[in-house]
């Protein structure tokens, strides 16, 4: 393994590991994601809507906003101790160090999503059907293009006074695109309509997932320069 | 340390360095000029000109505030200054280089370590970010050395403080630097760890290294160094060799330096 690939997964590797033994970020994301799906069942008259109309929308908002819960804390796991300045003093490249951090929510946050998936799936009575294994493939999309900005912005709001407080102002105005693009599709898939009819919009997704690593790839190194 | 009015430093004996007549033909491994770092309006560092040799160990003591961490922090890349350069082996530091970390070693008074990682894992971790291969031998073997190696297995927030520094020097050597830069490393340390610390700070003077060590020890920073500086707002206010000075001579020399009348 090269030692760029290698700096990567040990950075991953760790962050995992420390998830693992702490569970704050998933246990607060979990709960949310269960929370979420209970009071949106109640919050929705079934007797003059159809929950299959606007559960795509409470899926992707429930991811968002338990979303933040997780990734505005991804560098608290490093303020500890210093440790993010270890790391910074490290040969690492800045870039592996964002790539390896975005890999690791993107896991975190992934695993956030089908649960969101299966809480609401099972609330709002959605049958997938055949549908399914794309549903999970956009929410993924979705989730990559999420934590991509949300490790950038995190490591900007970190460094501030307001901490995370200043996430959801960073990073909502540019999640538009990816929650235009992704409830519009995952309502089509739920309603059953075949993938064909919403394949652009999946690639736009995806467009904007890479655009958002690379462009945080890139962008990484300022934002913790000291 | 004592507020007593001392005699000036020539009458203690004290060689001040004359940039001038400082022979660099050993090679310079260490260079900065013109560090300087703002932090809004307060200047923490104020125009540093420092050269260092190989195998220099250069103590810089100084009142809280005046800078020494900031100085440390630049001399080590961590920290951009906000004029001047720092040079390891010829070589600038630069943030889109990733080739000088390697040359660096820094014991901060942050340990750099994941409490939730055991002992071996952290030194794992960082070994790997360092590129270094032969891991499965070098950790234990640095372990060993800094008296953890019963301890690999334990988390790092299960360690006492001591303990917790001991690992931060493991860390910060593990990769054989060439220059190795001590924030306070003495801070909050029993007898029996400053001891172990001292042994493996003594072997730091192996004439390959450059160390620069930041503390209000004067007892310790006074064993070790080769050079001694006193930083006051900013700026080496006196640098000088360490040929022998008693504790009490540098204290009282201290003192006039900080307070001005030297």
């Amino acid at each position: 393994m090269s030692t760029y690939l290698s700096q990567v997964w040990v950075i991953v590797w760790k962050d995992l590991v420390l998830e693992m033994r702490s569970r704050e970020r998933i246990a607060a994301m979990g709960a949310f994601a269960v929370l979420a799906g209970v009071l949106f069942n109640f919050s929705i008259d079934t007797t003059t809507t159809r929950p299959q109309d606007v559960a795509s929308g409470l899926i992707w908002m429930t991811l968002i906003f338990g979303g933040l819960l997780g990734v505005g804390r991804t560098f608290h796991l490093e303020a500890q101790d210093g440790a993010l300045q270890g790391v910074l003093m490290s040969p690492a490249p800045k870039d592996a160090v964002f790539l390896a951090k975005t890999a690791a929510n993107f896991v975190l946050l992934y695993v956030v999503s089908l649960l969101v998936l299966g809480v609401f799936g099972l609330f709002f009575g959605l049958d997938l059907g055949p549908n399914l294994g794309w549903v999970v493939v956009v929410l993924g999309l979705g989730a990559l293009g999420f934590v991509a900005l949300g490790t950038l912005f995190a490591a900007v709001s970190t460094g501030t006074n307001m901490g995370e407080t200043l996430l959801p102002v960073l990073v909502f105005p540019l999640l538009v695109p990816m929650v235009i693009y992704g409830v519009g599709t995952t309502t089509r898939l739920i309603n059953g309509r075949p993938f064909d009819e919403v394949e652009g919009n999946v690639r736009m997704l995806g467009a904007f997932a890479l655009a958002a690593v690379a462009a945080g790839a890139v962008l990484f190194r300022y934002v913790v320069e000291d | 340390m004592t507020d007593e009015v001392s005699p000036s430093a020539d009458t203690l004996g004290l060689e001040k360095i004359d940039r001038d007549e400082i022979d660099h033909s050993n090679g310079v491994v260490l260079q900065a000029e013109g560090l300087r770092r703002d932090y809004g309006s307060v200047v923490a560092v104020d125009g540093v000109d420092l050269t260092m040799e190989e195998g220099e160990f250069l103590t810089i003591f100084g009142p809280n505030g005046a800078g020494k961490s900031s100085l440390l922090g630049m001399l080590g890349g961590g920290m951009r200054p906000t004029a001047g350069t720092v040079r390891v082996r010829g070589q600038a530091l630069s943030f889109s280089e990733h080739d000088w970390q390697h040359r660096i070693g820094m014991l901060s008074h942050r340990g750099f370590l994941y409490g939730r990682l055991t002992v071996e894992e952290n030194l794992r971790f960082y070994g790997t970010l360092f590129g270094l291969r032969d891991l499965d031998e070098r950790v234990p073997a640095r372990l060993a050395r800094v008296g953890l190696a019963e301890r690999a297995r334990f988390e790092v927030r299960q360690l006492s403080h001591g303990m917790r520094q001991r690992l931060s020097l493991a860390r910060a050597l593990l990769h054989d630097p060439d220059v190795v830069l001590l924030d306070e490393p003495y801070t909050g340390l029993d007898p029996s760890a400053a001891g172990v610390l001292r042994s493996v700070l003594g072997e730091l003077r192996d004439g390959r290294r450059t160390v620069v060590m930041v503390t209000h020890n004067l007892r310790e920073g006074l064993a070790m160094a080769t050079r001694l500086a006193v930083q006051v707002s900013g700026r080496f206010a006196w640098e000088g060799s360490n040929q022998g000075l008693g504790r009490e001579e540098f204290e009282r020399h201290y003192h006039d330096v900080v307070e001005g009348r030297v």
